[in-house]
Parts: C-alpha cells; structure tokens; sequence
C-alpha cells in the first residue's frame, strides 16, 4: 500500500463573521489521499470545495480536526514554515491561471525555484525541461498578455511542477477555457499523473472529467456525501476503510 | 528570492508606469538636486572668493578707515576727521617691519577722452604706487607708478592693454605716447608709462557680466597729481590699504595699528576713530552669507525630500494594492514574507535611486549654469554624491518599507481572492 500524502481527520473550518457570527463550512471531514492518486472533489458551488482546497495547500489551517501533510503536522508550523511547504511540497493551480504580470514565461516557471533558492543556471534548465513537457518551450519568452488562455494554464502546470511537490491542487483549472482546450489541460494532468506518479487533487464542476479520474469525493454544504473509488481495485479496498 | 532578480522585477514594473514613476521620482529630484547644486555653487564661489582674495594680495590684506566710534556726539565727518598723509607715513614707517606696500586711493573719478570722433569714458584712480602692486591688475609692459611720480606730481598714467591697443594699436606702441584726460572742465595731458592687464576673475566678471558693463576703462594717476589739479595742498583720506608681509599675522597687526591710530591721532576726537577689515574677516563674510543661501536651500532641499519620500510611500501603497492577487500568487508558490518586502523595498529603492541620479545630474548642470555667469565650473565634491545616493537610498528604505510590510502582511488567501 502506497503511504497517504494528505491525512485528514475530523477537519473542521470556521470563519468569523462578525463576533459572535462563526459560520462553520466544513464540518468534519476525513480525507486520506494515498500518494500517487489522481483525486477530484465535486459538489455544489458553495460547498466548501475552495475552502477545503486552502487548508490543503497549506494557505489556510483548519479550524479544527488534524491534517498531515507528507508526515508533517501542518498544524503546528509557523507561518514562514507554511511558505515553505507551499513552496516544495504542493503546487497550485488556479481557474485564472494567475502567472505573474510582465514576467516571461519561463521566468514564470522558475519562480518557485527562485522561492527555493535553487541556483539560476538549474533553475533555467529544469524550468525548460518543464515548458518542453507541457509544451510550450517555443513560448518561453512570452509575456503572459501574450498568451492564450491555455497556452497560460499549461505554463501555470509547468509553474506548479517546478519543485517537483508532493500533489498538485488544481481548483477547477479548465473553468475558464473552452472543451477543447480544457481537455488538452486535462491531459497534461493525466500524463503527469501516469508518467511521474504525482498525486493530483482537482475541484471541478464537470462530471465528465471527474470521471476520467481515479477516485470522486462529492462535497455537500461542507460535509463528504459520497467518495466512489473507480478503476484500480486495489486502492478502492483502502479508503472504503 | 536574489537581488538581481528583485532589480530587474524593479525596472519592469517601473516600465510599465513610467509617466507616474517619473512623478513620483520629483521631490526626490528636485531635493536632491538642489543639495548637489549648493554644493556646487558653494565651490565656484570659494574659488572665485579665493580668486579675488588671491589677486589683491589674498590674506595679507588690511583695510583701516575712519568710522564713528560707539557713542559718537555727531554722525557726521568734517574734514578734521580724515587721514592725512603724515599720519598714514607715520604708520608705515612705525610698523615698517610688517608693511610690504601701501596703498592709497585719494578719488575715483569719471572722465573722458577723444579718440577720433569719438568721446571715451574713463575712471581714473588716484592712486600710491602700493595700489597697482596690490591690485587685481599686474602691469605687463612698462612701470608702475613710481615714489618719485607721487613726490613730483607727475602727469603719468597706467593704461589697460585693451585700451592701449584701442587707442596707439599696440602695447609697444602705447608707451610714451600722450593721453590727454578730460576732467574738470579741462584738459590734461599724461604720459602713458606702463601698461596694466585687464582681467577680471569670478565674481567681478560676475557682476560686470550681469551689468553688461565693461570695466577696462580704468586709468591710474599718481595721487599727488590730482590732488594737484584739484588745488588740494593736503590730501585727506578715508581708508588706505596695507600689504603685509609674509609670516605677519593679520587681525593681530591690525589690531596694533589701530590701537596706535587711535592713542595718537584719534584720542581727542569726539566722534570718531579708525577701524580695520582684513580679507581674512571679508572672507569669513562671504562664508556667512554662502552658508545661509546653502541653510535656505538646504530647507528646501529637506522639504521636498521629505514629500519626495512620502509620495513614493504614496505610489507604492497604490502598487501594492494593484498587485495584492500578484502577492496572494507568489505566497502560494511559497514566497516567504521577507521576500515580499524585500521586493517591495528595492522597488522602493530603485525609484529613489534614479531620482536620486537624475537629481544629482541636474544639480552639477544648474550648479554649472550659475557658474558660468562666473566664468566657472565646477564639480560637486564626491562626498556630497554619495551622501546625495546614501540618502536616496535611506529615503527608499525608510518610506518604502511601511508598504512592503503591508504586502508582506497580507493574508494569501485574501490576496488570491481580490478582484
Ligand atoms: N473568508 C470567508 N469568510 C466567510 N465565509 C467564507 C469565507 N470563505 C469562504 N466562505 C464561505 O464558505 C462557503 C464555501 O466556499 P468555497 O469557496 O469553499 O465554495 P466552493 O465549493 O469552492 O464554491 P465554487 O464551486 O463556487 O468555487 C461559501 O458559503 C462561502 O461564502
Ligand atoms: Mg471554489
């Protein structure tokens, strides 16, 4: 059996709105993600897929409830030891992209290594390497205005890759491209998935490519109304458990 | 995150507002620019200063006239009250061991002189031979007044080069020819003996410049010689100069001199007594007044500093509140806070620093401009450059980091979230 990548137990988030207003979004959720999985989260815009998605990615921390992340208690770490969980182990992307402005592609790309220290020669070369495997290498001097909507979110994949993290998070990063495109992005993420073994959690709103994945976890007003495993029987024992 | 990297994200997001970089950048120009034109100024004057100082006789300079003593009894001068000539004699040979040469200015008055058809303005200087010696001027061809003009009140004279070219041609020419000076109401004829150069160094040309004047009309006459003319059997005087000679200290000779003046000649006079002024106190004069332009200009300088720097904190609180999703992005990809502030300071920085260049170019050009109304240039010295980039630089730090903090600050996931 593969050890889980995330470990959730009894995760619970809350936000104050106003004093006494503490409005619970997530109540008590378990979720372990084995590593190597290709996971997608469903459910009703509002149902706290984003905010679960944050507590994940180390941006958020849970209001109640325990989350290991690769080993480590996220818990208890300050905020500059979350930057740098964020930075090695978890790469994000987003609906929007969101690629820094006036800033080239493969700068892009290197900016996570940048964060990491990582030497500038290394830091070019891997980043090329990465723009090759989405893709986009003869796009590696273009500024991000210069680029179409997929052609940015293969370069914002090639961006999460670039520390080689532990899973990446993708919160619904076809929402903003047309079918075709979406499904080009969408094989990206199966390539890294079957090829480089990366665990992968996507939010998406289209069953369709929910399906193509190995496992569905539907979100209902903030609880977990259904986790269906599918393809590999092997795995679909372990969280059945 | 590495510098380089923070620099060149610096220029390219200046780049893409230069207009509003620009703006921002001007009180930081304009403070800047004006130390370093202070700065220049004050050299060409100290030069000038010097220049001047240096061509009378520099710091053996004295000056003694007549004044009013502190509780006069009238306010007014009688002729009782002037220097005669024995008593100036009297001084030079009492302290001749410190006097190198005497000078004495009996009048300065205007004339004129035919040449062809037309009528040239002169101002003619009765003068000792001690004052061509002291003088700006060096005669060049010839000879100075002489001891000997002054006692038989010799109709010679000393004439500028430009002025000896213009009326016999050349300076060779000029000596021994006849000038005949027209004063009042009369005609006299003086021989030409030597030949002065004309030239005028830093402020003088400063001021002639401005007044569009030329002042090559000078000529020297022996004292004697005017009074002469004027029926005055005994010349008085308001002041005379003395040059003293090397090693003499100045403030104390004068202080000896006028104390002797003073017991001996000035002791029964009810109102008034003789005063000095050396180059030296002239020169700390003009010191003072240098400092207090630069003091006023310094307060300016400060001011426009302190509201260059509070509009660069203006225009990077705006940049930071543009760039608050581009802040939520990097804290995502694992940014750590002091890299964000880091980058928000050098930006910070960067604006200061090319204000801060731009302001020091623009004040060694002014700082010239009004130097060249002085015939001269000058740079700023090299420790006024680096304390101009330091406090650029300290400006950058000092009202960029509030906005650098705010963006280091912010929460990531507000930041990934604003619209
Ligand atoms: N900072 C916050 N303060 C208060 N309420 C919040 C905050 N963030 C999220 N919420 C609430 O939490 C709930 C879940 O939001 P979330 O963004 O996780 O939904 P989602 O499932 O991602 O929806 P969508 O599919 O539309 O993206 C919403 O009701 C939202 O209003
Ligand atoms: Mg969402």
């Amino acid at each position: 059996m593969s050890r889980p990548i995330i470990d959730m137990r009894g995760i619970v988030k809350s936000f104050y709105v106003g004093t006494p207003n503490e409005l619970e979004i997530l109540h008590g959720l378990d979720i372990v993600v084995p590593e190597g999985q290709f996971v997608s989260i469903v459910g009703a815009s509002g149902s706290g897929k984003s905010t679960l998605m944050n507590i994940v990615g180390a941006l958020d921390r849970q209001t109640g409830g325990q989350y290991i992340l690769d080993g480590i208690d996220v818990s208890r770490l300050e905020d500059a030891d979350l930057s740098g969980i964020r930075n090695k182990k978890i790469g994000f992307v987003f609906q929007t992209f969101n690629l820094i402005a006036r800033t080239s592609a493969l700068k892009n790309v290197e900016l996570p290594m940048l964060y990491a220290g990582v030497p500038a020669k290394e830091r070019t070369k891997h980043a090329k390497e990465l723009l090759e495997i989405v893709e986009m290498s003869d796009r590696e001097k273009h500024m991000p205005n210069e680029l179409s909507g997929g052609q940015k979110q293969r370069i914002a994949i090639a961006r999460a890759m670039a520390n080689d993290p532990a899973i990446i998070l993708a919160d619904e990063p076809t929402g903003a491209l047309d079918s075709k495109t979406g499904r080009l992005v969408m094989d990206i993420f199966h390539k890294l998935h079957k090829e480089q073994g990366k665990t992968i959690v996507l939010i998406t709103h289209n069953p369709e490519l929910a399906e193509e994945t190995d496992r569905i976890i539907t979100l209902s007003d903030g609880n977990i109304v259904s986790d269906v495993l599918k393809n590999k029987p092997g795995e679909a024992k372990e969280a059945a458990e | 995150m590495n510098f380089i990297e923070n620099v060149k994200l610096a220029f390219a997001s200046l780049k893409a507002n230069k207009m509003r970089a620009l703006l921002t950048m001007l009180g930081i120009i304009i403070g800047i620019s004006s130390v370093i034109m202070i700065n220049t100024m004050g050299s060409i004057m100290e030069n000038s200063v010097n220049d001047i100082f240096d061509s009378q006789g520099g710091a053996s300079l004295v000056g003694f006239q007549i004044t009013l003593k502190p509780n006069p009894v009238r306010d007014y001068y009688t002729s009782n009250d002037l220097m005669t000539e024995d008593m100036i004699y009297n001084v030079a040979e009492r302290f001749s061991d410190d006097v190198d040469a005497l000078s004495l200015v009996y009048g300065t008055d205007s004339a004129t002189t035919r040449f062809k058809r037309e009528k040239l303005d002169l101002v003619v200087y009765s003068i000792s031979p001690g004052y061509l010696k002291q003088s700006m001027t060096g005669v060049i061809k010839g000879r100075y007044i002489s001891d000997k003009d002054i006692t038989k009140h010799g109709k010679v004279c000393v004439i500028s080069d430009k002025q000896a070219i213009k009326l016999y041609g050349s300076l060779d020419n000029a000596i021994g020819q006849t000038l005949s000076i027209d004063m009042y109401n009369q005609s006299y004829d003086f021989t030409v003996v030597g030949i002065y150069e004309y030239q005028l160094t830093g402020m003088m040309s400063a001021m002639v410049n401005m007044m569009g004047e030329d002042w090559n009309n000078e000529v020297y006459i022996p004292y004697t010689t005017m009074a002469e003319i004027q029926g005055d059997s005994d010349p008085l005087f308001f002041y005379f100069y003395v040059n003293i000679k090397d090693g003499v200290n100045a403030t104390k000779f004068a202080e000896e001199v006028k104390d002797y003046m003073n017991n001996r000649f000035y002791r029964n006079n009810d109102s008034i007594e003789v005063y000095y002024a050396t180059a030296e106190q002239q020169m700390e004069m003009m010191g003072e007044i240098l400092g207090l332009v630069s003091m006023v200009i310094s307060v300016i300088a400060g001011i426009s500093l302190v509201v260059g720097g509070i509009g660069v904190m203006n225009i990077m609180l705006v940049s930071v509140t543009e760039r608050t999703r581009e802040i939520g992005v990097r804290k995502a990809l694992g940014a750590p806070n002091s890299a964000i502030r880091t980058q928000f300071i050098i930006e910070s920085v960067i604006i200061c620093l090319i204000g801060g260049a731009i302001g020091i170019v623009s004040g060694i050009l002014l700082g010239n401009l009004v130097g060249l109304l002085m015939d001269a240039t000058a740079t700023p010295s090299i420790g006024a450059i680096l304390l101009a980039v330091t406090f650029s630089m300290a400006i950058g730090v000092f009202f960029g980091f509030y906005p650098a903090n705010r963006a280091a600050k912010l929460d990531p996931i507000e930041a990934l979230r604003y619209e």
